[in-house]
């Protein structure tokens, strides 16, 4: 009979460990007290003791791999003892066992970074209660929760999905092809991908945090010539009048504007599309704009989701719809939650320039001030033109001023020359 | 503290730090035979070396370990937990031999008592220090003053803790990573300086050294509720296993 070697807790406050090193290969003896590895947790190491007798026959994790306390992390048996079945309901009960791929560096995708928030957030985000997925000739599909649940939002079968993961089992990056963690952190096919706190980003969090409080924060602000967007807007305002029905709704403010060039630079800037998550940062592929609405006694921020996949005019309908249902508290949580960067306009009462504060976990948020004429230099000339000023404030934990700042060139380039955006 | 059980201190002046490392593990094997039935304390000081524990990462090290060794350094891979980090000559550490059987079973609890016995020895020398939560390590108004890696086999501990105390803090900036001064390391005579208790004369660095010993092994047993005792390897361990007193050239206590 074979026994299953578990991660143990170490102190009864230790959630997961890190296999450091295996002592023992796959198919050596082992007798019951025999180091078989190595574990650490916080700054401790401490070793993992064999229980039974018998051969190690399996490794069911890579070295460097942190795996829930109580997870399978190998199995002991007698040589040639199947243990297909004892591999098989772990791996499909498991959370997330497969080691990050060594290519991608430090960078986990979201198969396998399980952080219980983040699994629940990500529930949040896509709450979908899909068909079962269809059972094989060998028993249950081999699926991770969260390909499990990707797969019930987009109606794949997973029966005919090939699995990547340990003893064929489907991961998240198996549901689209060609999906790859690329170093410009998208991965096709995915919400988001985590990427555990480099050395170098802890330091700086720690260090910047010392210094300013718990969101260590930074601005840069830039002027924005908003000649072609005024223009552009009186084109299509115009054309919606000449069109006829629903008018006043389907008008387009220069916010609406704003909006989408700031969640179509977000998609070429990942990194500012993003969630302090404490041990990791969670870079979201998909943008949902949170959108800051004044209240009666306060303000909220709905969200407009896949800001950067929706026209211009449904970002307009969509923004009244919600900034409608916030004055009337009729928002739903999912309506009013799982925003990746935020938008606040002060632009109606008449500031020029304001910061905002940062809405955590996001790591940004655009305050954005009123279109005014004023005199600009153009081309050595003095003319009079509509600017605007917006502002960042970065989360230093997350963005560098830099990163920030590529970002915010793209926002401006986009709202100067707005037609290669619409 | 009548009636604590004894907790055998024992110094050793310096080593280097693979002799320390031996050393560890013969009592180790003592303890966990049976051999050895007292909780031990080892103090001394190593060589420069940098050691690289079981969570270094890549880019902790913006050496390459040739370099290092060129510049003199000794650099060793060791199975305690924690990242990269420097010893040598004017640093404390200490190594306690504890068999957690008799403790708590509980690695976090024990990394806390660690802290907490070399926050208590630092009070002794009027040094507020504290926790940094989730950076285990004992800090003094944000600067890092101890570092705290260990292992544990069968419950029983070895690897510990070097707090810095009349040492060069150059020797970290070896392991600073990118050149950001991510964190700043102060030392017992560093932060008296600050103080304003003007650091000791030249010849009173073994002076404040010394009184740093007696303090960390206050705060040790006081933590662990043992008393402390000197002990010496030669009642501790048989006597053919006894390395070589030629091994040890260290100063002895200073």
């Amino acid at each position: 009979m074979a026994t299953k070697v578990l991660m143990e807790a170490l102190s009864p406050t230790m959630e997961e460990g890190r296999l450091v090193e295996w002592k023992k290969a796959e198919g050596a003896a082992v007798k019951v007290g025999e180091i078989l590895a190595e574990v650490e947790t916080d700054k401790a190491v401490m070793d993992l003791q064999a229980r039974a007798e018998g051969v190690l026959l399996k490794q069911a994790i890579t070295p460097g791999t942190t795996v829930p306390v109580g997870q399978l992390v190998g199995v002991i048996g007698s040589a040639g003892e199947d243990i297909a079945g004892l591999l098989g309901a772990s791996a499909a009960g498991s959370a997330g066992v497969p080691a990050p791929p060594p290519a991608s560096a430090q960078a986990r995708t979201a198969a396998v970074a399980t952080t219980p928030g983040a699994t629940a957030a990500a529930a949040a985000a896509t709450p979908a209660p899909g068909p079962a997925p269809t059972p094989t000739a060998g028993g249950r599909v081999k699926a991770s929760p969260l390909a499990r649940r990707m797969a019930a939002d987009r109606g794949v079968d997973l029966a005919g999905v090939q699995g990547s993961g340990p003893e064929g089992r489907i991961v998240v990056r198996d549901l689209s092809t060609g999906a790859r963690v690329t170093p410009g952190l998208r991965a096709e096919g995915e919400a988001f991908i985590e990427v555990p706190l480099s050395q170098i980003r802890k330091t700086i969090a720690k260090r910047l945090t010392q210094s300013i409080g718990p969101v260590p924060t930074f601005y840069l602000t830039t002027e924005i010539d908003m000649e072609r967007v005024a223009e552009a807007r009186e084109a299509l305002n115009q054309s919606a009048q000449r069109g006829g029905a629903g008018e006043e709704a389907a008008k387009v403010s220069f916010n609406d504007i704003v909006l989408k060039a700031t969640a179509m630079a977000l998609r070429q800037h990942a990194r500012c599309n993003a969630w302090w998550q404490d041990d990791r940062i969670r870079y979201w592929n998909e943008v949902h704009l949170s959108v800051a609405v004044a209240i009666e006694d306060g303000l909220i921020t709905p969200v407009v989701r896949h800001a950067d996949q929706k026209t211009l005019r449904e970002i307009a309908v969509e923004v009244r719809s919600l900034a409608t249902r916030a004055r009337e508290r009729r928002l739903t949580p999912d309506q009013y939650t799982g925003g990746t960067f935020s938008v606040s306009n002060l632009g109606m009462f008449e500031i020029d320039q304001f910061t905002a504060v940062i809405n955590p976990p996001e790591a940004g948020i655009l305050a954005v001030g009123s279109v005014q004429a004023k005199p600009v230099a153009v081309e050595g000339r003095v003319e009079v033109r509509r600017r605007m000023r917006v502002t960042m404030s970065c989360d230093h934990r997350v963005i560098d001023g830099a990163t920030g700042a590529g970002f915010l060139r793209t926002l401006k380039g986009m709202l100067e020359n707005p037609l290669a955006m619409l | 503290m009548t009636g604590a059980e004894p907790l055998g201190v024992i110094r050793l002046g310096q080593v280097s730090y693979r002799q320390a490392h031996a050393l560890q593990r013969a009592l180790v094997d003592r303890r966990i035979e049976g051999a050895i039935q007292r909780d031990l304390l080892l103090l001394l000081e190593h060589e420069p070396t940098v050691t690289l524990g079981r969570g270094t990462r890549a880019g902790s090290l913006p050496l390459p370990p040739e370099e290092l060794e060129a510049q003199g350094l000794t650099v060793v891979e060791v199975e305690r937990g924690g990242d990269v980090t420097w010893h040598g000559p004017g640093q404390l550490v200490g190594y306690p031999i504890l068999d957690l059987h008799h403790h708590r079973e509980d690695l976090h609890w024990y990394l806390r008592q660690v802290e907490q016995a070399l926050i208590m020895g630092l009070a002794r020398m009027e040094i507020p220090a504290e926790r940094n939560p989730g950076y285990t390590g004992v800090w003094t108004e944000g600067r890092k003053i101890a570092s705290i890696g260990i292992h544990v086999r069968q419950w029983v501990t070895s690897h510990g803790f070097a707090l810095n105390v009349v040492n060069d803090l150059a020797g970290f900036d070896l392991i600073v990573p990118c050149g950001i001064s991510g964190v700043e390391m102060t030392s017992v005579a560093g932060e008296r300086r600050r103080q304003g208790q003007n650091g000791p004369p030249d010849g009173d660095a073994g002076d404040l050294y010394e009184a740093t010993v007696a303090a960390t092994i206050a705060g040790v047993g006081e933590v662990f509720g043992r008393c402390p005792e000197p002990a010496t390897l030669a009642e501790l361990l048989p006597a053919g296993t006894l390395p070589d007193p030629g091994t040890f050239p260290g100063r002895g206590p200073r």
